[in-house]
């Protein structure tokens, strides 16, 4: 390697772990050095496994089984004191859980005729002003956010019309919480129709195609005045807007960057950076790229409306960890660099990212 | 792959894959190659192997990409996740170390007991529910009824989204809190977000304040990098406001200084300074702010403290000598700086100036405009009448028979005739000229006034026979086009009708170049350049220029008979009958026109037999300010014959009735206003129900009377005459608003509700339509929960009582309007100065960019049925995109919107575009679903559509094509 290559960030695999299920999800519980996998079973049941990281390996702390395989969970929502885990899962329910007493849900509703393909919460952990609210978006085409305090309805649902085709809801972010009031929820579908809904005003605020289905979707940080939202498709390309200026016709601008030939699973900001996030692809592969804002972030049109400018994207490092698809990544919130990913391969695996204060 | 006669090929042949000369592939090559492009073709052969495997090469290629593009996607290459190896054991150690550390200390952290406390302390900060405290959560699980009425917390489907209101919610969501409204309009720029100031840490633990007060540091330094000052401060505020820390200050200083808040910026630095006084980054930050408030003295001490700490810091040196230097030459220097604010105030009165003498010019244009825009009428009119008449007589000899020959000998003979008196003639005219300029200035600068003086200007001068083109002296056109259109004239007059077409259109494209057009010259200029056409007998410019000349100058006489002979002259029967009776309408003495008509009937008859009016087009009507013989049609065929000698008295005559009528109706309606004053609504009623059997098109007189109707409480007439309004004028502001009561009146609030909207799209600033659209909005709401027959008794008592209020508010609010509307006439063109053209009333079509507009338009369309407005849709949409914008979309209502509009209204303009939007239709996803879902009637409105085309044949397509195309469709 030489220097040049060196100054740049790399990543280190800390830890790795074989487990026995299919790994769906994998995330840091705040404040801790613990992490949990949410998964299947191979004989159909759901998985919810805490590891704790001491001295360069992973200790399994508890395992807990669950009727139904769980796809997708958030400490979004939740207080850094509670920390209470919000999941979804094969069944369209969702369910918080108390990690401390896990045997019976804390709240618990059939949200969803068919599985929760993505979940995410907000106004928890600090994150977000105004109301904690968790939303879900699911196959039966719904997207549905509810408030942990409202049993069994949720507080908004957005839905296709009836006898309009339903769209596999392929994900779901939160963002624009930076006060009491605003907060839009944006849904990504297999058709790769984007969808940003306004929560405040209960409308659709925007939406867009990619032509090719929206595998993630993620606003750089939730609880900002929205500034930029990333989007990955089926084919590989991700797309990253600038949310700050919405032209009344073109909407916004966007820049976009194929990473690599296949499916770009997720896509994760740097909870302490916004300008850099990770995608993990299909072929076990992990991309760190850093936005760069453009000198002037909008300009008038030929009318005199705003309009948005984007950026560029530029790769900060590759690496590829395995030969199946990575399907989750989560940056811890406490330690910068620090991030857990799982793969296909059933392996977990515990990354450093370094020098990230150095991009 | 690896082949062993590679080396003997290396001089001819090339690489499998991209045909890249096997000769490239070799280091001399490479290393003068400054194509990254092709140095990427190359990298892949030698990667893929297939020409051999050299390791070497392909490592040289690419150090060579990388030399000339670093970011070349080729270099990046799947790499495993760096190791030990990858970093010198230092670097791994702290790597290793760090991690460690903080496991350490997270799991040790986790293991001391919380406080149970505090756990649910911070639900009572919480805010509510999301609606919870508008509205119940009942009936959630019928998702599929009544969706609409109820709110917020219903399950919306996407259609519902689509036709939100969003002005409408979002005035609902503030009702409670007034004071947010204006900036929450999310599209009334988002740029100012209001973002607490302060965070709310009751019962927040010190770690979590301090994870709290970090994030919110991280994030100001976010919106710092990327250039959004004003966030990154209020961001650091927050973070302050959690812990104060000397990182946060020293930011937060730095974004100050960026937003050249000098003082707060000093405040901040100060703050730090405080908390660690020896803090370089505070002290440099100082000083720049005391530089710039021009306090150098302190400044300096900054930075020779920065300097005492680290005397090597080059950045706070060279400052430090900087300011040395403005110390030393202060005078010079603050010279400077005030010069430099000088010249920016310059700047801006600079820039003030000018505009305010572009707006002079213009205001004297205008003015000038104004008053000349009778002048250049009469010279023009005269020498369009020479033209007319020219071409009558082309136009005679083309047609047959000796009748012809003989009325025109007798034209001629008129012509002469009248040619003698022209001198008395021209006196005349003369003086009315004089008589309309006065009242031209008199009637405001109402347009739609000055035309009528100018029709009957026409009239008049045509009345006063064949004049000789020319003499067109005063013109409101600019010198040079005034120039090139006597130019014209001279030519058009000797014969050299294509040099005169020349002429004009340099004419034309002067005009066009100066920005500023007023139409009637231009409308001349077309209509003159349209009788040049018509010598020619090129007879479809001619309609061409015509049309635009009437698109300019709308009912304008010239430019309609123009368009009437070369409709007759390309046998266009149809339409020459329609232009020559509009012809009629306005000036009823036309003989030539008079004369063509009767011609035109009869062959029309032959064609088409007894039946032929009902094939007509529709026949314009024309707005009385441009009718000229309406009023007296009686004497004046009377009077028809002795015409040439009587002319000028009858002339007069016809004008002074014509006038009196005008006056009547004025008197009338002044006495109707005079009426309202005084509350005599009844009065009033009879006075405007007379002037309206006056004049049926003046939008005014119904409006008032509507008005009177809501006095009286006669809501049912008040609605009607509201609508006619509206179908002559379909953006009349007070009409809607008058509709809106009405309907208040009659209880149909919803219909109230729209009514209101409409006059706040129109004119959002109309308070008391937006007081009444809450009040109904909140009337409608009780209707909907309507129980008891009590509460409809109080509901109708604050009706009436709204009423009443509402409508002297309203009065004022239009007092000033009043008087302008009052005396202009109604028409198409006024209605476009008055109010912008979308209203909500007539959907706008403006070209779809993308799937969604396009979608968005559909939906639009789809829920009105609005054909007229889905074909508008297709006209201005290139086929071609078609499949891309209906995407996935594509249904059966929409497919067969789209053969409705297709088939009524596009298919007789352009059978062409029939085609190739039928075309590209049908390789629209989804069209074969829709098509197999057709019933069995929908399938006959699209065979009825294919056996238009096939009549309608277009060199744009063939029979065989059509055929092709009808096995797709399955026909």
């Amino acid at each position: 390697m030489s220097a040049a290559g060196l100054e740049r960030p790399q990543v280190v695999a800390h830890v790795q772990q074989a487990l026995h299920y299919t790994l769906f999800d994998c995330k840091w519980v705040p404040r801790s050095a613990r992490l949990l996998c949410l998964g299947s079973a191979a004989r159909g049941t759901g998985v919810l496994q805490l590891h704790e990281l001491r001295g360069g390996r992973l200790v399994l702390l508890r395992e807990i089984e669950k009727a139904k395989p769980i796809k997708c969970g958030t400490f979004g929502a939740t207080s850094l004191q509670q920390r209470y885990l919000a999941t979804g899962d094969f069944g369209g329910n969702l369910n918080i859980w108390n990690l401390e007493a896990p045997e019976i849900p804390v709240y618990s509703v059939k949200g969803h005729k068919e599985i929760i393909n993505s979940i995410d919460g907000v106004g928890g952990l600090g994150i977000g002003e105004g109301a904690p609210e968790i939303v879900t978006g699911s196959r039966d085409g719904t997207v549905k956010v509810w408030d942990p305090r409202q049993k069994d309805t949720p507080v908004a649902n957005m839905e296709p019309v009836q006898g309009e085709s339903k769209r596999d809801c392929w994900t779901v972010a939160f963002g624009n919480a930076y006060n009491q009031e605003e907060r839009v929820v944006c849904a990504g579908y297999d058709n790769g129709d984007i969808k940003l809904f306004d929560l405040k005003t209960m409308s659709l605020r925007w939406e867009t195609n990619i032509k090719n289905g929206v595998c993630s979707v993620e606003f750089d940080r939730k609880d900002v005045n929205m500034n930029k939202l990333v989007a990955t498709s089926l084919e590989g390309k991700f797309h990253v807007f600038d949310m700050r200026t919405q032209h009344p016709t073109k909407g916004f601008a966007s820049v976009s960057e194929k990473a690599q030939k296949s499916t770009i699973w997720q896509v994760r900001h740097l909870p302490q950076n916004r300008d850099i996030f990770m995608t993990t692809g299909g072929a076990g592969s992990l991309h760190l790229w850093k936005y760069e804002y453009p000198a002037q972030r909008s300009k008038k049109d030929s009318e005199g409306a705003e309009m948005g400018v984007a950026g560029s994207v530029s790769l900060l490092q590759n690496v590829t960890l395995s030969t199946q698809p990575i399907s989750s990544l989560d940056w811890s919130p406490d330690k910068k660099g620090l991030c857990v990913c799982g793969a296909f391969d059933q392996t977990v695996r515990v990354l450093i990212v370094t020098k990230l204060n150095k991009v | 792959m690896g082949d062993e006669s590679v080396p003997f090929l290396l001089d001819q042949g090339s690489t499998k894959t991209y045909q890249i000369p096997i000769a490239h592939l070799d280091y001399k090559f490479i290393e003068k190659c400054t194509d990254v492009k092709h140095l990427e073709k190359i990298l892949r052969v030698l990667r893929s192997g297939e020409e051999g495997c050299y390791p070497e090469l392909t490592l040289f290629c690419e150090k060579r990409i990388e030399h000339l593009d670093p970011r070349s996607r080729a270099l990046r290459k799947d790499k495993p996740p760096a190791t030990a190896s990858d970093f010198t054991a230092e670097e791994w150690e702290t790597i290793n170390g760090e991690l460690m550390s903080w496991v350490t200390e997270m799991n040790e952290d986790d293991k001391k007991p919380q406080f149970p406390g505090t756990l649910h302390e911070r639900q009572d900060n919480l805010p509510p529910i999301r609606c919870s405290r508008s509205c119940l959560s009942a009936n959630q699980n019928k998702k599929s009824q009544d969706k609409q009425r109820n709110k917020k917390n219903i399950p919306r489907d996407y259609s519902e989204w689509d036709k939100f209101d969003v002005e409408k919610e979002c005035s609902k969501i503030d009702e409670g809190c007034e004071e947010n409204n204006s900036k929450a309009r999310f599209f009334s720029r988002p740029s100012l977000p209001i973002i607490e100031k302060k965070i709310d840490t009751t019962g927040m633990t010190k770690k979590e304040k301090i994870f709290i007060a970090n994030r919110e540091k991280e994030k100001g330094n976010e919106a710092f990098a990327s250039g959004d000052y004003m966030e990154a401060v209020t961001y650091y505020t927050r973070s302050i406001s959690v812990i104060p820390t000397a990182a946060a200050y020293n930011n937060k200083a730095q974004a100050e200084i960026k937003l050249q808040n000098w003082a707060s910026a000093l405040q901040a630095c100060e703050k730090v300074l405080d908390m660690e006084p020896g803090n370089v980054k505070a002290l440099m930050r100082r000083a720049t702010v005391h530089n710039q408030l021009q306090n150098y003295q302190t400044a300096i001490e900054d930075l020779n403290q920065v300097l005492c700490i680290e005397p090597e810091n080059a950045i706070a040196k060279k400052n430090l000598l900087e300011i040395e230097k403005k110390l030393k030459g202060l005078k010079p220097a603050s010279e400077t700086q005030g010069k430099g604010k000088r010249i920016l105030i310059q700047d801006i009165e600079d820039s003030e100036g000018d505009e305010e003498r572009g707006e002079n010019t213009e205001e004297s244009e205008r003015s000038s405009g104004d008053k000349n825009s009778g002048v250049p009428v009469r010279g023009e009119a005269a020498s369009g009448e020479e033209v007319m008449g020219n071409t009558h007589r082309k136009f005679h000899t083309k047609g047959d028979g000796s009748k012809v020959e003989d009325r025109e000998t007798k034209k001629q003979k008129e012509s002469t005739e009248s040619g003698l008196k022209k001198g008395t003639s021209e006196e005349n005219s003369q003086k009315h000229l004089s008589d309309h300029e006065g009242e031209v200035n008199g009637y405001l600068h109402s347009y739609q006034r000055s035309e009528s003086p100018k029709a009957e200007k026409i009239f008049r001068s045509h009345g006063a026979g064949s004049q000789p083109v020319g003499d067109t002296s005063s013109t409101s056109l600019p010198p040079i086009a005034a120039k090139l259109k006597s130019e014209g004239n001279e030519l058009f007059k000797s014969g050299q009708f294509g040099e005169a077409v020349l002429k004009y259109s340099e004419a034309i494209e002067y005009v066009f170049g100066l920005g500023e057009q007023s139409p009637d010259d231009l409308s001349i200029l077309y209509s003159n350049r349209a009788a040049c056409y018509l010598k020619e007998g090129n007879c479809s410019d001619c309609i061409q220029d015509c049309n635009r000349a009437l698109e300019l100058q709308p009912f304008s006489l010239k430019p309609l008979l123009r368009r009437a002979m070369a409709h007759e002259s390309m046998e266009r029967y149809r339409q020459a009958y329609v232009d020559y009776k509009t012809v009629l309408q306005i000036d009823s003495s036309i003989q030539a026109a008079n004369d063509s008509a009767n011609r035109i009937t009869k062959t029309l008859i032959d064609q088409d037999g007894p039946s032929w009016r009902e094939k007509l087009p529709p026949i314009p009507v024309v707005p009385v300010a441009a009718q000229l013989h309406r009023w007296d049609g009686g004497d004046f065929t009377s009077e028809n014959k002795p015409r040439s000698t009587t002319d000028i008295n009858r002339e007069e005559q016809l004008q002074m009735n014509c006038e009196k009528a005008e006056e009547k109706f004025k008197t009338l309606k002044t006495q109707g206003n005079d009426f309202i004053k005084k509350g005599k609504y009844e009065e009033a009623v009879n006075k405007y129900s007379e002037c309206i059997k006056l004049n049926t098109k003046e939008c005014t007189i119904y409006t008032n009377r509507a008005l009177c109707y809501l006095k009286l409480c006669k809501y049912e007439e008040a609605k009607q005459d509201c609508d006619h309004v509206l179908q002559i004028e379909d953006s009349n502001i007070k009409a809607f608003y008058r509709r809106a009561l009405a309907y208040k009146g009659l209880q149909n609030y919803q219909a109230s509700v729209d009514d209101f909207k409409r006059v706040l799209l129109i004119d959002p600033d109309v308070l008391e339509a937006k007081r009444e659209l809450e009040e109904v909005t909140q009337l409608l709401n009780l209707d909907n929960s309507a129980v008891a027959g009590g509460q409809q008794k109080q509901r109708k008592k604050i009706t009436i009582q709204e009423v009443t209020e509402s409508d002297e508010q309203e009065e004022r609010q239009f007092a000033t309007s009043e008087d302008v509307v009052t005396d202009y006439v109604a028409s198409k063109e006024a209605v476009q100065m008055n109010v912008p053209p979308q209203t909500s009333e007539k959907l706008h079509i403006s070209e779809p960019a993308n799937a969604y507009d396009f979608g968005q338009i559909i939906n639009a369309v789809n829920t009105n049925k609005d054909k007229a407005a889905c074909a508008d849709l297709l006209t201005i949409t290139d086929p071609k995109k078609l499949p891309v914008l209906l995407s996935n979309k594509l249904e059966g209502e929409i497919f067969l919107i789209f053969i409705q509009s297709l088939e009524y209204y596009i298919v007789g303009k352009d059978p062409g575009l029939v085609y190739q939007h039928l075309f590209y239709l049908s390789k629209a996803e989804r069209f074969k679903v829709v098509l197999a879902l057709l019933s069995k009637n929908e399938k006959e409105q699209v065979h009825q559509l294919f056996d238009l085309l096939a009549e309608n044949q277009n060199h744009q397509y063939s029979l065989e094509d059509l055929e092709s195309l009808k096995k797709v469709y399955e026909l």
